[in-house]
């Protein structure tokens, strides 16, 4: 049941800071700015004029700054082995120190470095754009960003459709997942008892039932959306209304300026 | 499916479809809004043909709740979901926030209407259902069998708003159930078997015919029951519709002790 009510919200963290009121188109488009700026940073002053901005604006989101930090843990493996990678490969500098055959050196340390730097500054920011905007807002400017797709024949309202009745039935289907680990418990098979090689095979047969059931779903579901008008593709216009204010405007810009800087220099 | 089979309903009845399982209630009332097409025959609602041209017009007339509640609930939020029929006819958002504060209220559920799905009951996702079809002003209501995934007392509320909104609405209802109680609320009953019309009758018409009965696996409510059988026993009283009829008729017929 936790689980289920934590997916419910995503990742939101709720709290009341002027990040979280931002549009979330301008939060989207921002992140990619961010992208653009932070891959093309070279020089440790901009990659630290560029962390410095953003450390301000993830303090200034209301949310701990751990939180941020966490984000990042799947990653520091990779991480680690990007780092490794540069510091044994990447010739060039003064040589430090060697292991075997491989000269670790100045140049490639600080390569590796700043490929770490990077990565972490992008995850720990870009995270900022799912813990303070809610799903269903997120959906909403992810159709208003993705429009431009049509020209091209992609249609991003099914696209958002579907993540419409993602966030809807993830929960749904955990619940009923839930509900058969329980039917098999009750006759004798607790997942909990189980050794691990066990619990693989016992969740593959769990996944027999969840699959079949969600097809059922599925069917019902899609009449259920026919006789309430739904069809694909066509016009529809929207409960929820995004306001673009002056400060969705100005933390564009802001980013905007920061890539064109980054760029020239 | 279906041979030969031909009925009007008129506007304002409540009908209710019976039959054994599988005989094809679900797909009568399936044609009924174009979820399926017929390969031949005609079906016309409020004096129109249903045909591809059609079918989105009917369906705005026509509301259809199912039998499963998770299934039916397509938005994250409660009133996300009440507007998205609304939102698939391209009404202005104005008049979906009023339509959704009307009919929140109407229906009680006005504290809801930002929460998720998965913290609603069965009986108050089916709540929540019928208010999406209600904020589409429907003029035709099929209900296949809504509440025979609820709990008794879901199921109660359930009835009642539905006879409260017909009252003040005044649409046509069209049902498939099992449940007795359902079956006498209706004016008049269709039974479905083999692909055919078997009985077009009133409710406790079909109460009295017990092979239909058994046939359709159906039980009469307690009340129709026992007057039933007492009659069958040889005790001279009128079938009852319920319990306060019930006593009525038995009171007198009681020795008196003295």
């Amino acid at each position: 049941m936790m689980k289920s009510s934590k997916l419910v919200m995503g990742r939101y963290v709720e709290a009341s800071s002027w990040v979280h009121r931002l549009d979330p188109r301008a939060k989207l488009v921002a992140m990619l700015l961010f992208l653009a700026t932070v891959i093309s940073a070279h020089s440790i002053v901009e990659l630290s004029t560029i962390s410095v901005i953003a450390l301000l604006i993830l303090v200034s989101s209301g949310i701990p700054l751990s939180r941020y930090g966490r984000a990042s843990k799947p990653l520091w493996p990779l991480m680690f082995f990007m780092f490794l990678f540069y510091a044994l490969f990447e010739q060039g500098g003064s040589v430090w120190f060697e292991i075997g055959s491989f000269h670790v050196s100045s140049e490639g340390v600080l390569l590796g470095l700043s490929a770490v730097w990077r990565m972490l500054l992008l995850v720990c920011f870009t995270s900022i754009l799912t813990f303070t905007t809610t799903p269903i807002e997120l959906n909403l400017g992810l159709e208003a960003v993705l429009k431009p797709l049509k020209l091209i024949g992609v249609s991003p309202q099914q696209w958002t459709m579907m993540i419409t009745i993602a966030l809807r039935f993830i929960p749904t289907i955990f619940e009923e997942a839930d509900r058969i680990l329980k039917a098999q418990a009750s006759r004798g098979a607790d997942i909990n008892d189980l050794k691990l090689a066990a619990k693989g095979k016992m969740l593959l047969t769990l996944l027999v039932p969840i699959i079949v059931g969600a097809f059922r779903r599925a069917e019902d579901l899609v009449q259920a959306m026919e006789s309430r008008g739904y069809v694909l593709d066509r016009a529809r216009t929207s409960l929820r209304m995004l306001k673009w204010r002056r400060v969705d405007s100005l933390f564009l810009i802001g980013f905007g300026v920061m890539l064109v800087f980054t760029f020239v220099m | 499916m279906f041979a030969d089979l031909s009925f009007h309903i008129e506007q304002g009845q409540w009908v209710t479809i019976v039959g054994p399982n599988g005989s094809g209630k679900s797909t009568l009332t399936k044609l009924m809004n174009g979820l399926l097409a017929p390969q031949s025959g005609t079906i016309q609602i409020g004096g129109v043909t249903l045909d591809s041209h059609t079918v989105s017009d009917i369906r705005g007339l026509v509301g259809y709740l199912f039998q499963n509640p998770d299934n039916q609930f397509i938005a994250a939020t409660v009133q996300d979901d009440m507007a998205f029929g609304m939102e698939n006819r391209c009404l202005p958002r104005a008049e979906m926030q009023q339509r959704i504060d009307q009919v929140s209220v109407e229906l009680g559920i006005q504290d809801w209407l930002h929460r998720h799905p998965s913290s609603l009951s069965g009986g108050q996702k089916q709540r929540v259902a019928l208010a999406g079809l209600l904020v589409l002003d429907p003029e035709v209501m099929i209900w296949d069998e809504a509440t025979s995934m609820l709990d008794e007392q879901a199921r109660r509320e359930c009835m009642t708003h539905i006879r409260q909104l017909r009252a003040g609405r005044g649409f046509t209802i069209v049902s498939v159930t099992h449940d007795a109680e359902e079956i006498m609320a209706s004016d008049r009953v269709l039974v479905v078997k083999g692909g055919q019309l078997a009985a077009d009758l009133s409710p406790m018409e079909l109460f009295a015919r017990e092979e239909l009965m058994e046939e359709c696996r159906l039980r009469p409510p307690f009340a129709v029951e026992l007057s039933l059988e007492l009659r069958r026993r040889g005790i001279e009283m009128d079938i009852c519709r319920d319990e306060e009829e019930l006593v009525n008729a038995l009171w007198p017929s009681c020795p008196v002790k003295n």
